[in-house]
């Protein structure tokens, strides 16, 4: 009998399989048909809504940076803001273990609260159910968030010569989980980006030239990529030198023989736009503090399928699709 | 750019026209660099990158796994040991999924501590590796480790398993890339055997690709002037004699032994065992642990691969039956196996 194994819920090709093969089989909604973030819905006949909700699981449930309620707020306003919408609305549900210390859930609200009234997102439903103890670890947050939609950004908008564009430092939310979580010897602190994006991407919205946007959480840089190559057709070629990695960053993965491009962000957006308006999509994310190292990594070509990582000496090499989920309970 | 651009350039003219010229480097580390730089896309179409025996993960014994495993399900023992060890397979599962108690470490000091914590447990220590990590459990041997603190010794040694590869005219190499961190311990003239016994041009190099392109230039360069003599790209770190602290503590408490190699077999004076004098700390002997034979897995080449007789994509279970997720053989496990490098960098 086939089982549910941890690599389903890692967001990468086995949870592609399960949506795919489990999931598609019964639900056949035209809303639901794009697989996107978030899902556009008309409520009535001019506006157009955007819909997105995700589970949060992550361990430890505080660590550098953040805790799982601010990432409960940030990952959900992130689906929104990178599917072209204006966040307005989130949904709070809470799943929490027999016998967890009031103290943490109030923190965790706290959070919340802040994070939400900073991205100015309103909590305006919820839900609370207990569990007995060791029927889950601690606490688990699912959010339901509600936008509306200013531009939408289909990966068919995508063509060869645009650029692609990352708004920061990569890998910083999957080195800093990893350090929290296990005893290593290693004296660093790499805290989690884990921020609200609406804030930064929503001038993107006026940019002509704007085409497609994607946070790059589970699997990483490299795994959206493949994801937008697969649904484009066109091949994606990025430089290893112009990708933003913190020193220290770099040398933790370098030791653990982890690729930063394969780790989770909680805070950064990849950005297709023509190449035309990249120079003015860079000067907008620098302007904003969560954009300071915003760089154009690459382009996209129709020379090739998949995506295509040029090193620093020059040598080339392909990103593929990881099945193996290094990390799992990222987020 | 400029200065990899020349060294390209400098590689290319030192590569002789119509010979073919195989270097190996028998370090996971220089595997990981030549792999995830793209660096054999860079290379003249005659000269090859060979990754060799780099990864002391794949080349430990069924054997040494199938104990530890049964070790860590006494009720009395704690087994300790680093993180990729337990997930290697053997034919009797992997510690991860068939052992009980154990722990992973990332240091010889974290199985003081475990020992330290657990008095009343037996802490095994399964230590495995080159003379980069035999230093490290000779130096916690030498500060003193608790009575309840064993060793179960699979250490082995890096100059002896590359004396067997140049003898053997099937693999066909014309120079190694000595590696840099265990060079650190044994010295750069611990190569010395290969130039003079062999004529075998052999450099020292460190682990960023500029540097081990120096050392594939240094190897080039006395394949064509024939001046060949050992090299060291890396002297900032490494030197001659090496690190004679290091050198004495492993010889006070290890003394050479004939031991087997995954998939290789059994190759004489090529491991490390702890001396008769610390018999007491011998898991070996304490827990009385005998020899297991190995068994084949059906497919895998690991055994080939490590000898740099294949490479890893030959391999028909390679990215198939065989993935970093569901491991046939031991060389996709590590993060330092060339099957492992070659999955994740595509």
């Amino acid at each position: 009998m086939k089982k549910i194994e941890i690599g389903h819920g890692s967001g990468g090709k086995l949870t592609r399989d399960l949506i795919e093969k489990t999931f598609m089989k019964y639900f056949r909604s035209d809303e639901l048909k794009p697989l996107e973030d978030a899902a556009c819905i008309h409520l009535d006949h001019d506006r157009r809504t955007a819909i997105t909700t995700d589970s949060y699981v992550i361990r430890p449930l505080f660590f550098p940076g953040g805790n799982i309620g601010k990432l409960s707020v940030c990952g959900t306003i992130n689906d929104l803001a990178v599917s072209g919408a204006v966040p307005k609305y989130l949904s709070l549900g809470l799943i929490i273990e027999e016998g967890f210390p009031i103290e943490s859930l109030e923190q965790i609200i706290k959070s919340i609260n802040d994070t939400a009234a900073a991205a100015g997102v309103s909590i305006v439903t919820g839900d609370t159910k207990v569990v007995e103890k060791d029927k889950c670890d601690g606490i688990y947050i699912n959010t339901t968030g509600i936008g509306e939609i200013v531009i939408q950004l289909p990966a068919r908008n995508v063509s060869a010569g645009d650029a692609v564009i990352v708004t920061g430092t990569i890998g910083d939310h999957g080195t800093a989980i990893a350090m929290a979580r296990e005893r290593f010897d290693i004296e660093a602190r790499v805290e989690s980006d884990c921020s609200p994006l609406n804030g930064m991407l929503t001038p993107l919205f006026e940019i002509d030239g704007l085409r497609w946007m994607r946070d790059p959480t589970r699997g990483g840089l490299a795994t959206v990529l493949v994801e937008l190559s697969g649904a484009t057709g066109l091949g994606a070629r990025i430089f290893e030198d112009r990708v933003p990695v913190r020193e220290d960053v770099r040398f933790i993965q370098d030791m653990l023989g982890y690729d930063p491009l394969y780790l989770a962000n909680e805070g950064k957006a990849v950005i297709i736009t023509s190449a035309g308006s990249a120079d003015r999509v860079i000067e907008i994310l620098r302007a904003h503090p969560l954009g300071k190292n915003a760089s154009v990594i690459g382009n996209i070509s129709s020379e090739f399928n998949g995506v295509r990582l040029k090193t620093r000496i020059g040598g080339e090499r392909t990103l593929e699709m990881l099945e193996e989920d290094s990390l799992p309970r990222i987020c | 750019m400029n200065k990899i651009e020349d060294l390209l350039n400098h590689i290319k003219h030192l590569v002789p026209d119509n010979k073919k010229v195989r270097i190996m480097n028998v370090c996971g580390s220089h595997e990981h660099t030549i792999a995830f730089s793209g660096m054999r896309s860079l290379m003249p179409a005659n000269l090859e990158l060979v990754p060799g025996p780099g990864c002391p993960v794949c080349v430990c014994p069924e054997s040494d796994i199938i104990n530890a495993i049964n070790l860590s399900n006494r009720e009395d023992v704690i087994l300790v040991t680093y993180g990729d060890m337990l997930r290697v397979p053997s034919k009797e599962g992997s510690i991860r999924a068939q052992g009980r108690n154990y722990r992973m470490i990332t240091s010889p000091s974290e199985a003081i501590r475990t020992a330290r914590e657990n008095p009343d447990k037996k802490v095994v220590f399964f230590s495995i590796g080159f003379e980069t990590t035999t230093a490290p459990t000779a130096a916690i041997l030498e500060t003193g480790v608790p009575e309840n603190l064993f060793i179960l010794s699979s250490h082995r040694l890096t100059p002896t398993i590359m004396e067997i590869l140049v003898k053997d005219a099937e693999i066909g190499l014309d120079g190694f890339i000595a590696p840099g961190h265990v060079s650190a311990i044994t010295g750069s003239n611990a190569w010395n055997v290969f130039s003079e016994k062999y004529g075998i041009p052999t450099v020292v190099a460190g682990f960023d690709a500029d540097n081990l392109m120096m050392g594939i230039a240094e190897i080039l360069r006395q394949l064509k002037t024939g001046e060949v003599k050992t090299g060291n790209v890396y002297a900032g770190v490494v030197r001659p004699e090496g690190n004679l602290h290091a050198q004495r503590i492993m010889d006070k408490f290890f003394e050479v032994a004939d031991v087997n190699w995954r998939g290789v077999g059994f190759v004489p004076g090529s491991g490390l065992e702890l001396r008769d004098i610390y018999a007491d700390r011998d898991a070996r002997r304490v827990f009385d642990l005998k020899e297991i034979k190995e068994e084949k897995i059906p497919g895998c080449i690991c055994g080939s691969i490590i000898l740099g007789k294949a490479y890893p994509d030959t391999c028909r279970l390679f990215k198939k039956a065989c993935s970093p997720k569901t491991p046939k053989g031991p060389c996709m496990v590590s993060m330092e196996g060339s099957c492992n490098i070659w999955y994740r960098a595509g």
